[in-house]
This record gives structure tokens, sequence and C-alpha cells, in this order.
């Protein structure tokens, strides 16, 4: 129990780490960047959720909605950059819902290209995996039709060690 | 045909068990009053007696088997060395041996010669060694040996040596005096019996033969004018094996008959002496006894005194016959000096030493014993109570007390010691230790271990008539295993030049019957101590394969008739092969002992082919076509089932080329096999590689619908990352225009 606890343990403790960082960063830029970082708090605030909510280790859903999400922001960053770059300035940007309608309906796409894309991308993985493993099949039987079954030797042998270490560790847990 | 052939296959060897057929009609008279107990229970003997129509001497004779006369066109002639024709159906039973029968023979090239073949027993060895010396050099006063050889005969359904003589026209010696008395005067026997065969006996000594088998009806007149006498055939049994133990000397009379050994010059001296003894008194003084009672007389007496206390001999002829006769091998007349006394020289006479007395006698088996040498020869016969009497201290307190001999009873109580410390050990059983007793009894005797009795000479021809008889090597082998006859050497009171080759030869082999693979054992032991003995392999019965040479050429010929999966290797071929290939053979012949069957396979064909290649032999279908047949096991040791079909395709050729290098070659190229090795091991690696491809995919661990969604998840991010980069450097070349 002890051993599976340390893990955990340690990613908490990188976690905190690393949300130090990110305030430390975040406090900077809005030190010397505020008005881009108003406008890009508010504006990718649906890709923060979908951080926040995505608990897969890679990420996949927040990348996804923060990357649409981004190109609904990006023109309203630029127009601050290119026209006046101050606080007012960015509070109007926040406060036009027209704006906010772009950012989030921008995130909002990002969702559904995440709930639908992968669907359809798994479906072609897994065709692809099946013919790949038919054709590792067809080598297999290839090579024991050329050498017979004693071609096997090392993947028996394997699974005969995977079996003994099976055992020997349910005998010690049993013990 | 079949019984034609058990009647000879049977005849000669089991003599010492079955009764001769004939022999129930003039058996040897009975035993004395005071003739000892055990006596009765000894073999019935297979001699008849040699009588004329009146009285019977009581001369023993062997009991030749009458030869069948066989139709000729069930049994057609056989041709002997493509030369001399033996007809089935012209038996000639006067001139039988007892171990071989005698048909009429013609010489193709010369029709006219007077000729006689004689087919030889196929259960018992035979002396080619002397066949060959004798076919080499004529031997005046030796019957002469024109030619032998093996050939099938039909009548016997086996394989025979026939032996082809020149055909004595006087007849037998015995018969020569028709209803006369068997006798002659001192001046005959001298001149017309001791001179031409004493001059034969030189001659055969000259060229290292010893005769064996001299005795009465065995000498013949050549001539129909009965002037010239010669010894008849020695070459179809074991040296002495046909000879009425009478005539042996006593330590080789002791001795069962296929044990008596080659023996020296003296042994045939002594029996020249025992025959001139009986034609000088025609009839046999000990006729009377039985064999065991005729040996314990000539023990007790000595053979001489024994033979002729009560006789009256000519002077002129006391000392040869004393010195012919007497039972010390080192004291009996040599060659040099019976030729000095026909030449009419005399010898310092031998000096007659009495026969040690014991104080007392000793009582066993029924008789009271005056002699060491009379106790053994009744130990061997009763081995339990022999056993009691030497554990008891009955044996070493007679011994020490009665005949004086500390040296021997203190042997005899170290025997009866070590039997008791290791009481259930094969070492000490009662027969090893009643046999070590005998050996220290009887030093001078032969070995005597389970009915089975020998001299160390004669232990091969012993050996081989065993195993013919019993298809067994129990005995011999127990022999070996005990080291009986390395007991025999170390009991010798004098040492004796003669015994330490002998002596060295049996630890040699010792040493062979201890290794448990194909080429040694006591098969080894078989061939090594009998030269002229063919192989007795099972498989090569039909056919007499006497030299390793012609061993390719007999399975090449028997391969038709064998059962093909039998392998044409077996404990006896390997031992053949072995004793006689010139080469060396040690790695194949651990190859063919190897247990798995394709590596003895292919160790049988290497020794095989090893064996065509050096002698150069003749292309053998046969041969090459039974091993092809074998060749399955030794064709799957390669992997690649490619390289099984192309073995498999080219076979037929090279078995239509009867070549069985070539087929070795093919099986065990080495070349061959590395590349099959390396490419197998590949193959191994490759199909593991496609098994942990295969896991990765679709394992057991794995679930392959997460699995894709969450490469498709990846790849709908890559997909919005890709598009928010190009969009943003679209949006950013757009507003920055």
């Amino acid at each position: 129990m002890n051993q599976q606890q340390a893990p955990a343990e340690d990613m908490r403790k990188r976690g905190r780490a690393n949300l130090t960082w990110v305030l430390l960063v975040m406090t900077f830029l809005a030190v010397i960047a505020a008005p881009t970082m108003i406008v890009l708090f508010f504006g990718l605030l649906p890709a923060m959720v979908a951080y926040i909510i995505d608990r897969t280790p890679h990420k996949s859903a927040a990348i996804t909605v923060g990357s649409i999400n981004f190109i609904g922001v990006f023109p309203y960053v630029m127009q601050l950059w290119f026209d006046i770059n101050d606080v007012s300035a960015a509070m109007d940007i926040v406060k036009d819902l027209f704006a906010l309608l772009v950012m989030y309906s921008a995130a909002a796409f990002g969702w559904l290209l995440f709930l639908a894309l992968p669907t359809v991308i798994s479906s072609f993985v897994v065709v692809m995996h099946q013919r790949k493993v038919a054709q590792l099949r067809g080598q297999q039987k290839d090579l024991i039709d050329e050498w017979g079954a004693e071609v096997s030797q090392l993947v028996e042998m394997r699974r005969m060690e995977r079996q003994g270490e099976h055992m020997s560790h349910g005998m010690s847990v049993s013990d | 045909m079949a019984k034609a052939q058990e009647q000879a296959v049977e005849t000669a060897p089991p003599r010492q068990d079955s009764p001769a057929p004939g022999a129930a009609a003039a058996p040897v008279s009975a035993p004395k009053k005071d003739a000892p107990e055990a006596a009765e229970d000894a073999p019935e003997t297979e001699f008849l007696t040699l009588g004329g129509k009146e009285h019977d001497t009581g001369i023993p004779i062997p009991v030749r088997p009458a030869p069948a006369a066989f139709d000729p066109d069930d049994h057609p002639p056989v041709t002997v060395n493509e030369r001399y024709m033996v007809y089935p159906s012209q038996p000639l039973h006067d001139l039988s041996s007892p171990s071989a029968q005698a048909y009429a023979a013609e010489d193709k090239r010369e029709p006219g010669r007077q000729l006689y073949a004689l087919v030889c027993n196929p259960g018992l060895p035979v002396r080619t060694g002397v066949m060959q010396d004798m076919k080499r050099k004529a031997i005046n006063g030796l019957i002469p040996l024109v030619d032998f050889g093996s050939e099938y005969w039909s009548p016997f359904d086996h394989t025979c040596m026939f032996v082809i003589f020149e055909r004595p026209l006087g007849g037998r010696l015995t018969e020569a005096f028709g209803d006369k008395p068997l006798k002659v005067n001192e001046y005959e026997l001298a001149k017309v019996i001791l001179e031409p065969l004493a001059h034969a006996i030189a001659e055969m000594a000259t060229a290292d033969i010893q005769h064996r088998a001299i005795r009465l009806d065995n000498i013949f007149f050549m001539d129909r004018e009965r002037h010239i006498l010669v010894l008849g055939e020695c070459v179809t049994s074991p040296p002495g094996f046909d000879q009425p133990s009478i005539y042996e000397p006593l330590e080789r009379g002791l001795a069962m008959a296929c044990g008596r050994g080659k023996g020296e010059t003296r042994d045939d001296l002594y029996a020249l002496g025992i025959c001139a003894l009986f034609l000088l008194l025609g009839y046999n003084p000990l006729g009377e006894l039985s064999d065991e009672q005729m040996l314990i007389a000539k023990i007790e007496q000595g053979t001489y005194q024994a033979f002729c206390a009560n006789e009256r001999i000519p002077m002129a002829l006391i000392e040869p016959l004393r010195g012919l006769m007497s039972d010390d091998p080192l004291e009996r007349w040599p060659m040099e000096a019976l030729e000095l006394w026909i030449s009419g020289q005399k010898k310092t006479p031998i000096q007659r030493r009495p026969i040690a007395k014991p104080k007392s006698t000793y009582g066993f088996g029924g008789y009271k014993h005056k002699s060491p040498r009379t106790i053994a020869l009744f130990f061997a016969k009763n081995v339990n109570d022999a056993a009691r009497a030497v554990k008891n201290g009955k044996l070493e307190h007679w011994v020490r007390q009665s005949l004086g001999d500390t040296h021997l009873a203190d042997d005899i109580n170290s025997l009866a010691l070590h039997a008791k410390v290791h009481e259930g050990s094969p070492d000490a059983s009662d027969e090893v230790l009643v046999a070590k007793t005998i050996m220290r009894l009887d030093p001078e005797g032969p070995l005597r271990y389970k009915g089975f009795s020998c001299t160390p000479d004669g232990f091969g021809a012993a050996m081989a008539v065993e195993y013919m008889r019993k298809e067994s090597f129990q005995i011999p082998g127990e022999i070996f295993a005990r080291d009986l006859m390395g007991y025999w050497f170390s009991s010798q009171r004098e040492p004796n030049k003669d015994y330490i080759i002998i002596e060295k030869t049996f630890q040699n082999l010792r040493a062979l019957t201890k290794i448990n693979e194909m080429g040694y054992g006591l098969e080894r032991c078989l061939y090594e101590l009998n030269p002229s003995l063919p192989c007795l392999s099972p498989l090569l019965r039909s056919v007499y394969v006497e030299y390793v040479e012609e061993m390719l050429e007999a399975l090449d010929q028997v391969a038709d008739s064998v059962d093909s999966r039998t392998r044409p290797m077996d404990k006896h071929i390997a031992a053949f092969i072995a004793t006689y290939f010139r080469h060396d053979i040690t790695p194949h012949l651990k190859a063919v002992s190897d247990a798995k069957d394709e590596v003895s396979l292919i160790g049988t064909l290497s020794l095989l082919a090893l064996m065509q290649w050096r002698q150069q032999t003749e292309p053998l279908l046969g041969l090459a076509s039974w091993i092809g047949g074998l060749l399955g096991p030794a064709i799957n040791t390669y992997h690649s089932r490619k390289t099984r079909r192309s073995l498999e395709e080219k076979i037929p050729a090279l078995v239509r080329q009867g070549s069985l290098p070539g087929l070795f070659d093919l099986i065990d190229n080495g070349e061959r096999r590395m590349l099959d090795n390396t490419e197998f091991d590949d193959a191994r690696i490759k199909f593991a590689q496609a098994e942990d491809e295969i896991q990765t995919l679709i394992g057991d661990d794995v679930d392959q619908e997460k699995q894709a969604l969450q490469k498709g998840e990846k790849a709908t991010a890559m997909i919005a990352l890709t598009v928010s980069m190009v969009a943003t450097s679209v949006i950013l070349t757009v507003m920055s225009m």
C-alpha cells in the first residue's frame, strides 16, 4: 500500500511546483503585458476549463479545445497589439459580446472536434491494427511452414517464464 | 531340412549335457564299487568305446554324427571357392569328424583328385588361422588341407565353413586292424606310429600350430597300402574340443571341452603318449572308470602311474611314455627329447617324485580326498557344501594340520574372512568364494565358476561356445566383473612368461567390458579373443563374415531379406568392426551408441561410409537402399523444410550409385548444417519479434478500443494544434498587411 502511495505523493508535489511556476510567470506577464493577459484570460477560459476537467495524461482534450479556442482569441489579441494596447481597450474587447461569442464558439468547435474526430480516427486505427496483426501472423505461419513448430521456441520459453513468474508471484502473495 | 540344421547346430556344442545318439548303445562301463558318490552325478559321456568284435578295449572315441544323404534335386552340389564341388547327396560317414560332417568333394580343375569336404558345424567356432597355415604350407604327417571357404549349405539352411581335404585312402588307423586286436608291438610303435607322428608334431610346432586333436581315431593312412600315416584334421572345432578328456593333460582335461585352450606342443605330445600307450597295450587300462574317476586317478597317482601301475611296459618305452605323460608341464618331454629318443639317443630319466600325501584324508562329497586338486574337482560340482566347508574353517584346518601348507591355509582363511565381511556383495557370493578357493587349491587347474571351466587360453573359445549355445554372456561377464581371471593369474605359484601376455590382454579386455557403448563390452571381448570367429550378429545369420572386409558386402547381401526398419548395426557388428577395422573409429562408435535416434543413425552411416571409403568397396546398392530408407530421423535434424525436401529428393540418386560416403556427405554436410542452424536462429528471432509486435497490438492486457481512442484523441489534438498554427499564421499575415 505504501508503495502505491509514493508515486501519487510525488505527482502531487510536482503539480504544486508547476503551479507555483505558472503563477510566477503569469504574475510577471500580468505586470509587463496586462492588456494581452486580460484578453487571453477571459478568451481562453474554455481552454482552462478543458485543461482542468481533462484527467488524461496526454491532455488531448485540453490541447484540442485550447488550439481552436486560441484561433478565436488570436484576432483580438492582434487587434490589441496593432491598435491601442492598454487595459481599457482590453476590457472593451472582453466586454464585447460578439468578441466573446467568437472566442467561445471557437472553443465549442474545438470541443465538437474532440468529441467527433477521435472515434473516426480510432476506427481507422483498429482496422490498421487488424491488418498489421494479420500480416504478422502470416509471417509467423510462413516461418513455421519453413522451420517447423520449434521456430516458436523462444516465444514459448518466454510464455513459460511469464507463467512461472506469475505462479511464483501468486505463491509469494499467498505466503 | 530344418531337422538337419537342428541336428547340426545341436550336436557339437551341448555335448556335455545331452547324450549323443548312439552313445547309449555302448556306454562307458559303470563306476567301480569304491567310486565316489559324486561321480554318479557326472554328466553322461558322449564318447563311444572302441572295441573289437569280442572285447571292449575301453578306448574312448568321440561320436561322429552320421551325415545324411540329401536329395540332389532339393539340395544341389555346393561350389566352394568356385572350384570344389561338394555333394550333399554323397555323405562319407567314415571320414566325418565329431564336429563336422564329411561329404564327397570334387576338384573341377582336376576331376580325378581324391578329395572330401568337411562341413563345419555353424554353431561352433572353427580354427581358420590353422586352416590358413595348413593351406599355405603342407605339413608332412598331417592330412593335407586343400582349401577352405564359407558357402551356403542348404541342408542346414545356413552358411557354413567347408574344409576340403585330400581323402585318406587307407582309412582310419583304428579300422586298419579289422578283427584283430588293436595292438602293436614296441618296435612297430616306435617306427610306424611314433616316428611319423612325432615328425608331424615337430613340423607343426615349427609353424606354431598345435594340433590338439591327437587321438587314436583321428589317425589315418593316406595310401591304400597303409604306409603313410597322418594325423587327422584339427580345424573344425576349438582346440581340444573333440578330445575325450583322457587324452588331455590334467590342467586342460579338467576344463570343459570348449575351454581347453590352444595349448602347447607338449599337450600334443601328451596325447601322443596316450595314443602310444593304448596301441601298446591294446586297450585302455582306465577304461572301466568314468571320466571323473579317471581324472581322480590321474591326480592322485599321476598319469603314468594311473595307466601303467599294473601293466607290463617294455623297458625301451618306459622313459618315453613317462616323459610324454608327465603331469608337470615343465617336466614333460619336449619335442627335442622325443626326437632324440627316436634317433636312438638316451635321455636322462625323469626322477620320480612321490606325490605328497596328507596325514589324514579330507571327506567331501562322499569321497575321502588325499589331494587338494580332487577337492577342487569336487568343490566345483557342489558349490553350496563347498562354501560351507570354506566358511566353517574345516578345509583350512585340514590344509594346515594335515597337508602342512600354512600358506594355502592362510589364503583360504582370508578368503573365508573376506566372504564373511562382505556378505551380500556379489564379490563375496558363494560361487565366487568357491571359485577362488578352487584356484588356490589347484592353481594349475582351469578357472571353474558356475559350471564354466576353462584355461586362460581357452577362455575365448569357451566364451564363444557359451554364447552360441545360450546367446548369453552371463557367466563370462561375471568372470570379468569379479576379475576371476586376474585372481587365477595371481594364484600361480610360479611365474609363467607365457601368461604375461594373456594376463595383460585380460586386463585390457576387462577395461573394455566396463564401457557401455556399441563396439565395446563383452561382444568386443568375444571377437578380440576369437580371431577366427565369424560375426555372430543376428542380422548376419545367413552369411559368414569372418573378415571385416566382408562386412559391407554381407550387409549388402542381407539387405533385401531383413526387416527394413531394423538398423544395419548392432552390438556384434559394431564390436566386430571395432576389433578388426584398423582405423580410429572411436567418435563413430560414440555416435552409434548415442541415445538420440538420429545421432545414432548418422553415426551408423558415418561408420559404414568410412569403411566403404577406406576399403574402396564396390557400389552397395542393397545397403545404400536399406540405409536410405532409414534416414528419416537424420534428415529431420535439419530445421529447414526446404532443405529436408531437397535432401529427400537427392537420396534416390545416391542410393542408385550405392554410395554410402555420398549419402553421408549429403546427410551430414557441415556447411549445410551450419547454414541451417544460422538461418534457424534468425527465423526464431523473427518469429519472436513478430509475436512481440502482435502482443503490443492485440495482447491480452491491451484494451484495443481504448488504445485506438487514445490514438484518435492524440491525432485530433495534433490536428487541432496544426490547424491553430496555420490559422494563427494566416491571421497574422492578413492583419499585418
